[in-house]
């Protein structure tokens, strides 16, 4: 909220610099969030006063005037027509400038010297008003600074108003709170009127229909009055705090707004049907042209006032467009009300209509304050419009808004929360200034009763907020807790997360964190199949963009995405991973599985270009190497890859599933060109996604065992496959037949093309053989080798070189 | 005949000093001690020395020929060495050349900031806890004292997925979740992404909380100003400057919006505290009763605290990082950095 410091100071005295005032309002929960200094927009305009006027030779449209400074006459060329001789009016003299960017210079206009220039409001930026010269009061000094002459310069605060705290949006909610600071007293405006003779029950009556949703309707009418702008103090209040000023009966609600907190609304009593007051709920389908010219189609909760007929307005959000003050308006019914909260906030988010009212009555204003705004708002119009109040107000209050119930403090209980012992004579005093009535209670329990603005105080613990804000955060010592000793087993799944990055980081791969949320269209740019449960991802109702509109099934996309973004900033090699969340649809009405996964990217080259290496492009075999450095740390050994053509965004030929003790744990694979193509993307790329939860929960542990003391022998030897037949197959083959002395056999080459029959590939087997408990011999390495590879050639297709 | 054996060993030593080689060295052994060598010549004629004097020309002549032996030995050692030094500096290499480097990968910064955090409260034995993501209104809002068509609401823009689902907009609800399930005392901290409907230059959809929790008996607000100025100084330094000021959290009261003294200006007013001398980092509050109610817990029994705090926005003030939205584009010129 906006707070002019001018202002704040009709209602209370402040000694303390602007920074010192921000900073104890902002100590005190109201955050200063910015300062601005307000100053006139010109310089060079000076006060002066016509003395004469006469045509000019040249020109029908001009006319010459004669203007004074007091000191000093200056002959002024000037084409408006609202002025006459005596009217005070701002002077731009040569060299002031004014708003645009405009220096005034010395002139000739159609042969005739101008040492200036009379000024509008507009031109000035004081107002709107572009019609005419400015006329300023008659008793300013002349020749005086026209910014210092009409006070133009004001220090802005803006205040971040918590939402438990409405009674501060408005100057004497803030004025209170200063107040409470500096210890000087607050003013309230001063509400006297003369009321005429006529009653106004004479000409309206107020019934309320819904008073759950209006417990309280207070009106007044004034006759007579005469709408125009209204005197610039008004207005410049309200620019000060960001409003527009519109006429004086509407700035006069928005004024007595801003100063009370409550918010107001003038009718033109013209246009009331029956000339009374109806306050009902919608009707369902019911139209209203709001005061802003929108068609509004309501539901059947919204509170809205009525005439004898028809809606007038939407209650406490907006006025209605058919009975909006006009320029010849002459009696307004002005309506000072109490709208219950909850129901304004459901009609103004259903309405899409957050107006300054609505903001107000939805936090809860002041139950009580009605009447005396209603009050300060008659007088004011009164005063600036001419008019005359009838006599009484209406008070209709239907449904006792609720009385505050007094709050038992236990001054013990206020030391245990804050951790500092307060005197209760302090915490009265505290209390007090703050308008909190304190009867006192027992000694060691205060009873109190809070103000009826201060919808937030209902509680015991609402008031040890109270006393720590005006003590003084800043004054409550700092200790540490002596917490009980708690014994948790919860699983740390963080360490192994930690312990799976560090391998990937040193493999080369770096950490990227992506949204959680990728376009609807992922799915079929991934060409997921129709039955694949990620097709039907979660959806957000309110996506900020399409882009960010499901929250996401896989982290391919997401990493192909980055990919891609890299790619087009020219970063062709990535090696990525990301750990997050997948989040899986369980249906309407229940939370989705959110599975913590890890995906992995790898393009462009194996190693970075540099002088050692040469340009190696990375593959299937890279990324596979790094799972199984993953696998081994975590003690895991039987992960199976599966070629079983995994997804279908990958390569055919090129990919597999991860399958660990039966079930499918992730994927591994090249990217399907279409996908690639899909994408927007050049290279191709090779992704990996395994779900970690289950990962971890197949980790080994370490077992220690002795290594052998013994040499090994080994035996290579090189067969003839199938180009399709999968290597594993003959190393499984191997392991059916349980022989005691191999230790390992591994594949130390894989060659195909020349000198191998076309559609076989050459396999290259290494065997290790070691005993336990002696050095192996030739002749016992040769029988077992023989054995076994007698084994493998007995196999279908298989041949020795 | 002696002399002939001193004018051998000066003869001899004169020529050791003139050879430089290993090969050299050697037929200079070959010459005087070798088998048909000058010494071995010398003695063959050991048959013309008179017999007296027989005795000492042998023991003279051996002593010549260690003499010899160990002159040669100590010459050829240092052929050697002189050799080796010279076959290594013709193996000179560019040692300014790149290292043959296998580039390792980094964790990202949020990651970073996260471990480190999380280890601060680790050691003052807080345990760490996960939630959902994809959150009951419930739990986000409901039973942290925010019920629904309360303004408190505005405070969060929210993502909703359907009618009592949304996309958690803090990491409050691991508070709910975790109480509902365990009684006090309670010391947990949770971080993760929570997501707000707000992108502009200073928020971004989605981002990094770190929620803490300490409920027990008579745990003070006092408390929490020693436990998050412990942790604000081991983060950003022991000379950092606090602030605690009230604010207001639906699930707090009191609430506490913590500052840190900017460190770029140290307090003077700059472009990153917006011209206040102060930063804003946390916040926290002493756990409201309503919220205990929800989860079952005495207010008048136990009491506690909690706080929220950006991992991101932490990141950013300690790495300098000048846009957050950096940190969810994932540029490898920004990723290699940390």
């Amino acid at each position: 909220m906006l707070v002019s410091l001018k202002w704040l100071k009709d209602y209370v005295d402040i000694d303390l610099s602007v920074q010192e005032l921000a900073g104890h309002l902002t100590m005190a929960g109201l955050e200063v969030d910015a300062i601005e200094e307000k100053k006139p927009a010109f310089s060079g305009v000076v006060v002066a006063k016509i003395l004469s006027i006469r045509p000019h030779p040249d020109a029908d449209k001009l006319v010459l005037c004669d203007v004074t400074t007091g000191d000093q006459v200056h002959p002024i060329v000037c084409g408006a027509k609202n002025i006459k001789d005596g009217d005070v009016v701002p002077l731009a003299k040569v060299g002031a400038k004014i708003p645009g960017g405009y220096t005034i210079k010395l002139s000739k206009i159609r042969g005739v010297q101008s040492e200036g220039m009379l000024c509008s409001e507009q031109e000035l930026a004081i107002g709107d008003d572009a019609s005419g010269i400015m006329l300023l009061p008659d008793d300013l000094a002349l020749g005086k600074d026209l910014g210092e002459a009409l006070d133009l310069t004001d220090i802005i605060f803006d205040i971040g108003v918590t939402p438990n705290r409405p009674d501060c949006l408005s100057i004497v909610g803030i004025a209170r709170e200063v107040a409470a600071i500096t210890g000087n007293k607050l003013r309230f405006p001063s509400v006297r009127f003369a009321e005429s003779d006529e009653d106004i029950t004479r000409l309206t009556s107020v019934e309320i229909l819904a008073p759950d949703l209006c417990p309280r309707y207070t009106a007044r009418i004034i006759k007579n009055v005469a709408i125009k702008p209204s005197p610039l103090w008004m207005r410049l209040r309200l620019d000060a705090v960001g409003l527009r000023a519109i006429n004086n009966a509407v700035d006069v609600t928005n004024f007595v707004m801003m100063e009370t907190g409550q918010p107001l609304h003038a009718f033109d009593y013209r246009f009331l049907e029956e000339g009374r007051i109806v306050v009902r709920r919608s009707k369902p389908g019911e139209v209203f042209i709001s005061l802003d010219e929108k068609e509004r189609v309501l539901r059947d909760d919204t509170l809205m006032i009525c005439d004898g007929q028809k809606p007038v307005a939407i209650g406490g959000i907006m006025g209605g467009h058919n009975s909006e003050v006009k320029d010849d308006t002459e009696t307004i019914l002005l309506e000072s009300a109490y709208f219950n909260p909850v129901s304004i906030r459901r009609s103004s988010k259903w309405l899409q209509m957050s107006t300054d009212a609505a903001f107000r009555f939805e936090r809860g204003i002041d139950p009580h304050g009605q009447v005396r705004a209603l009050d300060r708002a008659a007088q004011l119009l009164a005063e600036i419009s001419g008019g005359k109040i009838c006599k009484n107000a209406i008070d209709q209050c239907p449904k006792t808004i609720e009385k505050i119930e007094d709050i038992s403090l236990r001054i013990k209980k206020v030391g245990d929360t804050l951790g500092t012992k307060i005197e209760s004579e302090d915490i009265i005093r505290m209390l007090k200034s703050i308008e909190i009535e304190v009867k006192s209670g027992r000694d060691d329990t205060l009873l109190v009763t809070p103000p009826t603005f201060r919808v937030d105080l209902t509680r015991e613990i609402d008031i040890i907020e109270e006393v720590a804000r005006l003590y003084g955060y800043d004054r409550i010592p700092v200790a540490m807790p002596a917490v009980s000793a708690t014994l948790t087993t919860e699983k740390n799944g963080d360490a192994l997360a930690e312990r799976i990055s560090n391998i990937l980081n040193g493999c080369g791969y770096s950490e990227v964190i992506n949204y959680s949320f990728v376009t609807s269209k992922a799915v079929d740019l991934l060409g997921l199949d129709l039955a694949d449960q990620r097709r039907n991802p979660v959806k957000i109702a309110n996506p900020l963009t399409e882009d960010q509109s499901v929250m996401r099934t896989t982290m391919v996309y997401s990493l192909l995405e980055t990919m891609r973004k890299n790619a087009n900033a020219g970063s062709f090699n990535l090696k990525i991973f990301e750990m997050g969340r997948v989040y899986l649809n369980q249906g309407a009405g229940k939370l989705p599985e959110e599975r913590i996964c890890l995906g992995c990217l790898l393009t462009g080259v194996r190693y970075e270009d540099i002088w050692h290496f040469k340009d190696l492009q990375g593959d299937f075999y890279d990324l596979k190497g790094v799972l199984e450095n993953i696998f081994e740390d975590l003690k895991i050994s039987d992960v199976k890859y599966v070629s079983d053509v995994a997804e279908p965004f990958l390569h055919p030929g090129k990919a597999c599933s991860l399958v660990l003790g039966g079930e499918r744990i992730g994927y591994l694979g090249e990217v399907h060109p279409n996908v690639l193509d899909a994408m927007d993307v050049k290279n191709p790329a090779t992704v990996c996604e395994i779900d970690l939860e289950r990962l971890t929960a197949n980790k080994g542990s370490i077992g220690y065992k002795d290594f052998p003391r013994f040499p090994s022998s080994s035996r290579d030897v090189a067969v003839l496959i199938d180009v399709e037949q999968e290597a594993e197959t003959i190393i499984a083959a191997v392991r059916e037949i349980d022989e005691e002395l191999l230790e390992k056999v591994s594949i130390f080459d894989v060659y195909g093309g020349e000198r191998i029959p076309e559609g076989k590939k050459s396999i290259g087997l290494r065997f290790c053989y070691r005993s336990g408990d002696h050095t192996v011999t030739d002749e016992e390495v040769n029988q077992v080798h023989d054995r076994l590879v007698k084994h493998i050639v007995a196999l279908k297709s298989v041949s020795v070189r | 005949m002696t002399n002939d054996l001193e004018v051998l060993l000066a003869k001899a030593d004169a020529e050791l000093q003139t050879l430089q080689t290993e090969e050299e060295l050697l037929s200079l052994r070959t010459k005087y001690l070798g088998r048909k060598g000058q010494l071995t010549a010398l003695l063959r004629n050991i048959a013309v020395i008179p017999k007296e004097r027989r005795a000492d020309f042998g023991k003279r002549s051996n002593e010549i020929k260690d003499i010899l032996s160990d002159r040669i030995d100590v010459a050829l050692k240092e052929a050697r060495n002189r050799k080796r030094s010279n076959d290594l500096l013709r193996q000179r290499i560019d040692v300014t050349l790149p290292g043959r480097r296998v580039h390792y990968g980094r964790l990202h910064p949020v990651t970073q900031m996260r471990r480190e955090i999380s280890a601060i409260f680790s050691r003052l034995g807080f345990t760490v806890v996960e939630g959902p993501e994809v959150e009951l209104d419930y739990y986000n809002f409901e039973a942290l004292n925010i019920p629904a068509d309360h303004p408190a609401r505005d405070m969060q823009a929210t993502f909703y997925i359907e009618d009592g689902i949304v996309l958690r907009t803090h990491t409050s609800p691991v508070q709910v979740r975790k109480m509902e399930k365990m009684r006090p005392p309670v010391k947990i901290i949770s971080p993760g992404r929570v997501y707000r409907h707000d992108s502009d230059v200073s928020h971004t959809p989605m981002f990094h909380q770190i929620e803490g929790l300490l409920v027990d008996r008579g745990v003070t607000f006092a408390d929490l100003k020693g436990v998050l100025t412990y942790f604000f100084k081991e983060v950003f330094g022991s000379e950092t400057v606090l602030r605690f000021r009230p604010s207001f959290f639906p699930f707090t009261e009191p609430s506490a919006e913590v500052d840190i003294r900017c460190m770029l200006c140290g307090g003077c007013g700059c472009r990153v505290c917006g011209q206040s001398g102060w930063i804003e980092v946390l916040g926290s509050g002493m756990v409201d009763p309503a919220v205990f109610k929800y989860v079952d817990y005495d207010p008048e029994e136990v009491s506690g605290f909690a706080f929220g705090l950006g991992i991101d926005r932490i990141a950013l003030l300690k790495y300098g990082i000048s846009d957050l939205r950096l940190l969810f584009e994932n540029d490898q010129r920004f990723l290699e950095q940390f």
